[in-house]
Parts: structure tokens; C-alpha cells; sequence
């Protein structure tokens, strides 16, 4: 389904991605793991193009996503869920809206669009907010909303971009057991982003480890935690052991 | 950059464009005429409304109070249903407004208007102010009346009239002013004054030279009329009174002590050094000394060789009819004495006129004695005169009888008596001797009596008499009296006083052109050029000072109502162009910054790698300079603003700055909301939906965000 080629990023003078080939196939849940500064972010931003490659391709059901008009890169975005680490979700607007304006906007019609709100948030566990503002939600709480925000309109791709690594630890856990939830309850195609070992280990088709700019291994999670050859995977499965 | 406009945004952008600029003209307009109306109420109040009246006259503020009573009494008597206010009173000058009605704003009362006035207490001056008019200023009163005559034939024109050596020219429609100023001007150039000056204390017959330097003109520079209209002008009392101060300054000069130099060799002396000498001091002088108050300070006036002239301008002489004459010596500017410079002599002349005029005195008291003396003498000369005719008679008759005797005692008589003859024999025995002797001497000398001229003598006597009359009838106590009047009143000056007045007198004049003859010539149908005529005139009539000036018969001014809103119509033109400024800048910043800092971040993530020129010619900044110039000029253009000295290139290039200072710290006016955006990008919003739906709305309060009110949907 997602298919990355010989992509490179480079800010000023430092490489952020190096020359990384993945694919992904549909239903996978591919999760990326590595050190922070490896360019696990600045993979996932490329995939949707919220950051511009400046090498390399990225196709998606074998259409090159650098190609696309800006109508059509708006159009392939609605597809492709995409949840970041600090919730960006909207201030002004209560979490229902939140979550349904983007649908809205893409011509829905509103009551469809409030419904599939609704429903979003249902699956999260957040029926009771519905109007309340992002700053009167606790961070999990927050977080859960922005992933109610991108599976509302149904996506084939979900990006994860660290969603856990800015909540308190107490609060981690309500939003890996929503994710978990979603991976193992819709076939959607997911590419997380994480630092959650065990997690991964829990939910990953394939674990993808990264390390300055470039993939480094990659396999099935119970491969790579029990025998890993790279320097990345070795630390991991550490970790993992402890 | 381009995509981001072209996504749809453009269309809110070239609204908001259109709005901002036409807001803009409304704001900066609005508020300036705002203003504009405002102080234009206030003036009107204060200097009436347009047409109302016709004159103000101001009036000494104590004298308001009856000059008032004056004025009911004049509008009663002479100008029935006239306007009349009392306005604003500015520095202890009251003002009265004075409207005629229509009626009577004829250009015979016009013309005369200030005189009805003119004897009301307190009044100052006056100001007409009637309305449509032009106010021509200085006009020549040698074409007055015919530049009057032709400005009344224009269309337009009511009539004209003269105020103080102004025109006013009274128009029928204000609207026709400034083509009836132009028509004006026109008339006004067909006249050029051209005048003639000679230098201070040259004598000129400016009848003669004036009809010279008119041929001199028709032969040299033909084609135009010359007339010589030298007469009393505007400047006539300026001269007056310069004259009077060089005269003034001529009479202290003579008044003053003479002071004579005379230099040791080797010393040279320069016009307006200082010399002192020891005066009524009783110690001499020294060099290294200080000055004292009794000493003199003289300044040098006159250098020639080694003889220089001076004036005392500190310290006073002994009075005495001798010359004092001491040694001079150079003073430093601290009154420090230097070294010896020679000998000075210095003369009294003030005091050496008042003993002239004593000594007159006496000599006319003597005289007055002398003259009744002298008639005394006369008189007496007369009766010694007749006393001396009569014995003169008696001894003709005695002479006679001598004769007989003589003749008798020669026996001459045959026919006597015995005792005559017996008396005659005794007389003739002892006096014939005698009486021949007597009658010879006695004829001798009465002889030489007679040849004395009486009647001569009586004749000088009388004409003596007569001159000591004439000068007996002569007024001496008269004469004595004002003399002694004259004697009196002389400048009680010190010469330091006298001194100081001419170094006043000398700045003074110095600074001015002090007027000497001068001859204007009128030339009409064309103008002459200055240099070409100074240049032939000054040949031909054989003088190197001779100046030329050339001015006009009069100058349009405009009223002082047009002035006021003139002025009023400047500040709300500076006004508008201000606010337009402060509105650029303000719009730019609330509403652009937005757009500036939108478009910096989309260029950021979309190109991370940026060479320097990229960075350098970021065509954000050059956007905003775009945006600033073309805000700030249309809004400039369409408000009506004018600030002075800068044109409409110029204020775009201020709005260039602007708009260029605004789009490079936009960040720090409207900073985005990169998570918010981001998250509109990563949810497939076009750029026009993330502006309308994230950007704007979390933007500062301004235009941009209100218009967005129409199409935001959250």
C-alpha cells in the first residue's frame, strides 16, 4: 500500500533521513522505532507530506504522493489519519467541533459529519465532552480527541506520531489501550511512531528501527527483541528483558 | 508563495485589499475632516461665517465698552440693519464684526467704509474682510486707478476699491475667484516698477534724470511705455526717518568733543580701535594699569597716515575752552592699558559754544546800555551845537558893533556932540588901539567860525540820532531771551552719551539700506530685465552705485478668511496624510502581519535549504513593501492628504518601508499557531479553509477578521 523509495531529508546541513526505502503493506501495522533525532518524525511527516522530501519517492497504492496537485494532495491527506505527539488539536473550538470540522469542510454534510463526530469520540471513550474546550481536558483526554479527530472520516492510513510522549505516564496507558483497541479492531493500515517497547511488542506486524537517518532493522517484533543484529535493536531488547 | 494565494485566498486577500484601503480613505478623511469641521466651527464663530461681515475693526480693550456705544451709533445713523458683534478679544486688543447689508456694499461706502469708523475710541486698526474679494497688496498709486478701471471691466468683478494702500476687488461669485485671480495676475504682469536708487548723500534732479533714463530706455530697450512716477511711496517715511538719523548722527558728531590723533611713528592706527588717555584722572596713566572711571576711552573713526579722528564713548572731559591734549595708549578688551600710541587732543566744542553763547549774552546786555548811552551823548552834541550857534550870533552882532565902534573912533562921524566927541577922544585915546586889534582878531576868528559847516555837523548828529533809535527800537531782551532759550535747551549729552548714541545710530543704519534718491520709472506693455537696464543706466548716466530694482505694481494676496481656511484645508490635508501613515502601519500590522507570517512558515517548511540571496530576497518582505506602498498611496491619493515636501512617490516608498518593516517582524505582530495549522494541513485543508478556519480566527482582532466572519463555518 505505502511504498517509501531512497528518501532523503536534510535540514541545513544535518540529514535527517538518509536514503530509507520501507513499505507497508495494507492492514499492517508497522510501528518505527529508534532514538530520538533518528528522523522517526520527520519519516511519518514525510509520508503525508507535511514535510517536503528533497529526494526520493513515496507512493501510496503505487501513485507517487510528491506528484500530486496541491487538490490532490488535499484529497489523499483526508485519507491519511495523522495523530502528533502534542494533540494540535484546535483551541477555539469545542472537541465535538474538533473533531467534525475537517469533515465539514470537506463538503460532508453537517449533521452526517456531527454523527460520525459523535461516534469517533464514542469509540475513545469521550461521549461525555462533547463541548467542552481542549484546555478543559486532561492530556490523555486530549490526546484521545485527536484520535477520534482522525479516524472520523475514515481513514486507510493512520500516521502516529509519538501520540504517548508528551503525556504523563499515569496517562499513557488510556491512550495505548485506545490504539490498541483500534489496531485490533479495524483493518486500517497504522505506521506508529513510538517509544512504547512493550506496546510495540503487543501490536506490530513489523518493527522498523531507525538510527541516524536510516533504517537500520527491521522484522517482526518478536525477531527483532530476541535477536536483534543491529546496535538499536540490541538496546531494545534490553530494555525489553528489564 | 504564489499557491497559497491561488488555493482561493486570493479572493478574501483583494477583498480585504479594497476594504482596507477604502477604510482607510474613510478613516484618515473622516477624522481630518472631522477635525477640519470642527475648527472651522470654531473660526467661524470666532471670525464669522462666509459673507457675513464686511470689516473687523480692532479696538483697544479698555476702550471696548464705549467703542461699542460708537459703533450701535454709526450702524444706527449711517448703516441701518447692519451686523454687529463683538468676537474673540486677543491680547488686550477687542474685535467688533461689521456687516453691511446688501444694499449698501457699494463701492462708495466700500471705499469709505473705515473712514466712518475712524473715530472710535480705542480703534487700532481695522481688517476688511468682505467676501467673494481679492486682495491685491502695495499697489502703485501712480496706476492705481487705472489697473482699478480695468480690473472692473473683467466679468465677474463687482468693483474695486482702495484700502490703505491695498486693492480689494469685490467679486460677484466666489466660485470665479481663482479664474479672476489669474485674469488678475495677467493685468498685473503687463506692469513692472522699476526704481532707481542712488547712494546715501547723492543729490539727483529726478525730474531731469528720470526723463533721461526714460529716453535713455525708449532708445535702448524700445517696445514698451516708461513713465518716471517718482513720488511718495509706501517707503517715504522710511526715509524720512533715516535721514533724520543720519542728520541726528551728523549734529552729535559736531556736538561731540574733537578728538585728534596724532601717532608716535611706527604705531598704525585702525578705524574702531579703543585708546584711553588720563582725562580727570589725577594718576597717569601706565601701561599694565587698569582704566578708572575718570579715565577717557576714545574710539578711532578716521585713519589717515598717521593723523586718526576719534569719539569718546566712555568718560567725560573737563569743561575748558583749551584743548586738552594728553598721551593715548592702546586698552585691551579687559581694560587693561597697553603701550602709548602718541599724543591726543581733545576740544571741548560743547563747552566752547556754550561760553560762545554767554559771551553773547553780555554783549547784547552792553549793547542795550550803550545804546541809551550813546543817544545821551547825541543829545547832548545837539544842545552844544545850538549853544555854540547862538554865541556864534551874538558875536556876529558883537563884531558888527566892534565895527561901528572902530568906525566911530576913526572919526568917521562929523556932525557928534561936544561930549561925544570928548567920550569919543577918551575911547578913541585908550581903545583905538585896543579896538583895532580886537576888530582884527575878531574878524580872524569868527572868520574861521563861520567857515565851520553846522548843518553838517547837525545833519551827522541827526543821522547818528536816527541809527542809535534803530538800534534802540531793535528787541534786544527778545534776542537776549532766546538766546538764552537756545542756551537752555542744548542737548544736556555727556560725551559718552553722545558716543554711545552714534554707535547706535551707525549699527543701526548700518543694517539698512539707507535710502538716498530714487527715481521709479512705471513700464508698461513688457518687462525689462534688471541687469540689462542697471547695466545701461548706470553707463549712461555715468554712475557705478546706481542701483536697480524691479518689483511689481501689487501683489494678490489672499484674504485673511481665505488664508485662515487655507490653512485650515493645509492641516486637514497634513492631518489625513498622518493618519493615513498611522493607519497603514496599523492595518499592516493587525491584519497583514497575519498573512506575512502564514506565508514565512509555509516557505520555511516547504524549503527548509535556502540559500543566503533566497534568504536576503525573501519575497515575503518584498510583498509586504508592495502591500505597504500600494496601501498607503491609494489611501494617501484618495483621502486628499498632502503633507508638505513629500510627493506621492515618496509616500509610497514610506509605505514600502512600512509594509517591508511589518512583513519582516510579523512573527513577533501575529505569530502563528504552527500546531493548529499543521494539524489543517495534516486534515487535507486547502490553504484558504486553514486561513479561515484557524489562522484568521486566531489572529488579532482586526479587518481581515471580521470580513472572515462571513465565511468562517466554526
Amino acid at each position: 500500500m505505502l511504498e517509501l523509495k531512497n528518501i532523503w531529508k536534510t535540514y541545513d546541513t544535518t540529514p535527517a533521513l538518509a536514503g530509507v526505502d520501507l513499505k507497508v503493506r495494507q492492514g499492517e501495522t508497522v510501528v518505527i522505532m529508534g532514538p530520538s533525532g533518528c528522523g522517526k518524525s520527520t519519516l511519518i511527516r514525510c509520508i503525508n507530506r507535511l514535510t517536503e522530501p528533497d529526494m526520493g519517492d513515496i507512493l501510496v497504492n503505487g501513485d507517487s504522493v510528491l506528484g500530486l496537485s496541491q487538490a490532490e494532495l488535499m484529497a489523499f491527506r483526508r485519507k491519511v489519519g495523522f495523530v502528533f505527539q502534542q494533540f494540535h488539536l484546535i483551541g477555539r473550538l469545542t472537541v465535538l467541533e474538533n473533531v467534525m470540522f475537517h469533515l465539514v469542510l470537506a463538503g460532508f454534510d453537517r449533521g452526517w459529519a456531527e454523527a460520525q463526530a459523535a461516534a469517533a469520540l464514542a469509540k475513545v471513550g469521550l461521549s461525555h465532552v462533547h463541548e467542552r474546550k481542549p484546555d478543559e481536558l486532561s492530556g490523555g483526554q486530549q490526546q484521545r480527541v485527536a484520535i477520534a479527530r482522525a479516524l472520523a472520516a475514515g481513514p486507510e492510513l493512520m500516521l502516529w506520531d509519538e501520540p504517548t510522549a508528551s503525556l504523563d505516564p499515569i496517562l499513557v496507558g488510556e491512550v495505548l489501550e485506545v490504539m490498541e483497541d483500534l489496531v485490533r479492531t479495524t483493518q486500517t493500515t497504522m505506521v506508529i511512531v513510538t517509544h512504547e517497547v512493550s506496546f510495540a511488542l503487543r501490536v506490530a506486524h513489523r518493527i522498523v528501527l531507525m538510527d541516524q537517518g536510516q533504517i537500520v532493522e527491521e522484522g517482526p517484533p518478536e525477531v527483532i527483541f530476541k535477536a536483534p543484529v543491529s546496535e538499536i535493536g540490541l538496546k531494545y531488547k534490553k530494555l525489553l528483558v528489564s | 508563495m504564489l499557491s497559497f494565494f491561488r488555493d482561493g485566498f486570493y479572493k478574501d486577500f483583494i477583498v480585504l485589499l479594497t476594504l482596507t484601503i477604502l477604510l482607510g480613505t474613510g478613516f484618515s478623511a473622516g477624522i481630518a475632516w472631522a477635525l477640519d469641521a470642527y475648527f472651522g466651527d470654531t473660526l467661524s464663530d470666532m471670525i464669522g461665517e462666509y459673507g457675513q461681515y464686511d470689516i473687523i475693526l480692532h479696538i483697544q480693550e479698555a476702550s471696548k465698552e464705549a467703542a461699542f456705544r460708537e459703533l450701535e451709533r454709526i450702524r444706527d445713523q449711517h448703516f441701518p440693519g447692519a451686523r454687529l458683534s463683538e468676537t474673540i478679544t486677543i491680547a488686550g486688543q477687542a474685535n467688533f464684526f461689521f456687516g453691511l447689508p446688501e444694499e449698501l456694499r457699494t463701492k462708495e461706502v466700500m471705499a469709505n467704509l473705515a473712514a466712518y469708523f475712524a473715530a472710535v475710541p480705542g480703534l487700532n486698526s481695522h481688517t476688511i474682510i468682505s467676501d467673494p474679494s481679492i486682495l491685491i497688496r502695495s499697489v502703485h498709486g501712480s496706476v492705481f486707478d487705472e489697473l482699478a478701471a480695468q480690473i472692473e471691466q473683467l466679468p465677474g468683478v463687482k468693483f474695486a476699491f482702495a484700502d490703505v494702500g491695498n486693492m480689494i476687488v469685490i467679486l460677484e461669485d466666489p466660485a470665479r475667484s481663482k479664474e479672476l485671480e489669474t485674469e488678475i495676475r495677467k493685468l498685473l504682469a503687463e506692469y513692472q516698477l522699476v526704481e532707481l536708487r542712488f547712494p546715501m548723500g547723492f543729490e539727483v534732479d529726478t525730474a531731469q534724470v528720470g526723463e533721461e533714463a526714460i529716453r535713455l530706455l525708449e532708445k535702448e530697450l524700445p517696445g514698451r511705455k516708461y513713465r518716471n512716477v517718482t513720488a511718495a511711496q509706501y517707503g517715504e517715511d522710511l526715509d524720512a526717518f533715516l535721514k533724520t538719523l543720519v542728520e541726528m548722527r551728523d549734529f552729535l558728531l559736531s556736538y561731540a568733543s574733537k578728538v585728534h590723533i596724532t601717532a608716535d611713528p611706527g604705531v598704525y592706527l585702525i578705524v574702531g580701535e579703543q585708546i584711553a588717555i588720563q582725562a580727570q584722572s589725577i594718576r597717569p596713566l601706565e601701561e599694565g594699569g587698569i582704566l578708572t572711571d575718570d579715565n577717557v576711552v576714545i574710539e578711532i573713526t578716521a585713519v589717515s597716515g598717521s593723523e586718526a579722528e576719534g569719539m569718546i564713548i566712555r568718560g567725560e572731559i573737563a569743561p575748558a575752552m583749551e584743548s586738552l591734549e594728553q598721551t593715548g595708549f592702546r586698552i585691551f578688551s579687559d581694560g587693561q592699558i597697553a603701550k602709548p600710541i602718541g599724543q591726543v587732543v581733545v576740544e571741548n566744542e560743547r563747552y566752547r559754544l556754550a561760553y560762545a553763547i554767554d559771551e553773547s549774552l553780555r554783549l547784547l546786555e552792553e549793547l542795550e546800555v550803550l545804546s541809551v548811552q550813546a543817544n545821551d551823548a547825541v543829545q547832548n552834541a545837539d544842545a552844544v551845537l545850538n549853544t555854540f550857534q547862538e554865541a556864534l550870533l551874538q558875536l556876529e552882532v558883537l563884531q558888527v558893533q566892534m565895527r561901528q565902534l572902530n568906525e566911530g573912533i576913526t572919526g568917521k562921524g562929523a556932525s557928534a556932540s561936544s561930549e561925544q566927541l570928548l567920550v569919543t577922544l577918551l575911547v578913541n585915546g585908550l581903545f583905538q588901539s585896543l579896538a583895532q586889534a580886537a576888530v582884527q582878531a575878531g574878524e580872524d576868528s569868527l572868520g574861521s567860525l563861520e567857515n565851520l559847516d553846522v548843518a553838517a555837523m547837525r545833519a551827522s548828529l541827526d543821522q547818528i540820532s536816527q541809527q542809535i533809535a534803530n538800534v534802540q527800537s531793535i528787541d534786544v531782551q527778545a534776542i537776549i531771551n532766546q538766546i538764552q532759550y537756545v542756551r537752555d535747551t542744548l542737548p544736556m549729552l555727556g560725551d559718552e552719551e553722545i558716543g554711545r548714541s552714534i554707535r547706535l545710530i551707525n549699527t543701526y543704519i548700518a543694517g539698512q539700506v539707507i535710502p538716498g534718491e530714487r527715481i521709479q520709472i512705471m513700464v508698461e506693455d513688457g518687462q525689462v530685465d534688471e541687469e540689462q537696464v542697471e547695466k545701461l543706466l548706470r553707463s549712461s548716466l555715468d554712475n557705478p552705485y546706481l542701483n536697480i530694482y524691479s518689483t511689481s505694481v501689487g501683489v494678490i494676496n489672499p484674504d485673511a478668511r481665505s488664508e485662515i481656511f487655507r490653512l485650515l484645508t493645509e492641516v486637514r490635508a497634513i492631518i489625513a496624510g498622518l493618519l493615513a501613515i498611522v493607519f497603514t502601519g496599523a492595518i499592516l500590522i493587525l491584519d497583514h502581519a497575519t498573512v506575512f507570517s502564514t506565508l514565512k512558515y509555509l516557505r520555511r517548511v516547504s524549503r527548509a535549504r535556502t540559500s543566503r540571496w533566497q534568504r536576503v530576497l525573501n519575497p515575503v518582505l518584498f510583498l509586504g513593501a508592495l502591500l505597504g506602498a500600494v496601501v498607503l498611496a491609494a489611501v494617501y491619493r484618495l483621502s486628499g492628504a498632502q503633507i508638505p515636501y513629500l510627493s506621492h512617490g515618496t509616500i509610497a516608498l514610506i509605505g514600502a518601508a512600512v509594509g517591508w518593516l511589518v512583513a519582516k517582524f510579523a512573527e513577533r505582530f501575529s505569530p502563528v499557531n504552527v500546531k493548529e495549522f499543521t494539524a489543517g494541513q495534516a486534515l487535507g485543508l486547502s490553504n484558504v479553509q486553514i486561513m479561515r478556519e484557524i489562522v484568521i480566527p486566531g489572529s488579532r482582532p482586526g479587518l481581515m477578521n471580521l470580513l472572515n466572519r462571513w465565511k468562517q463555518q466554526f
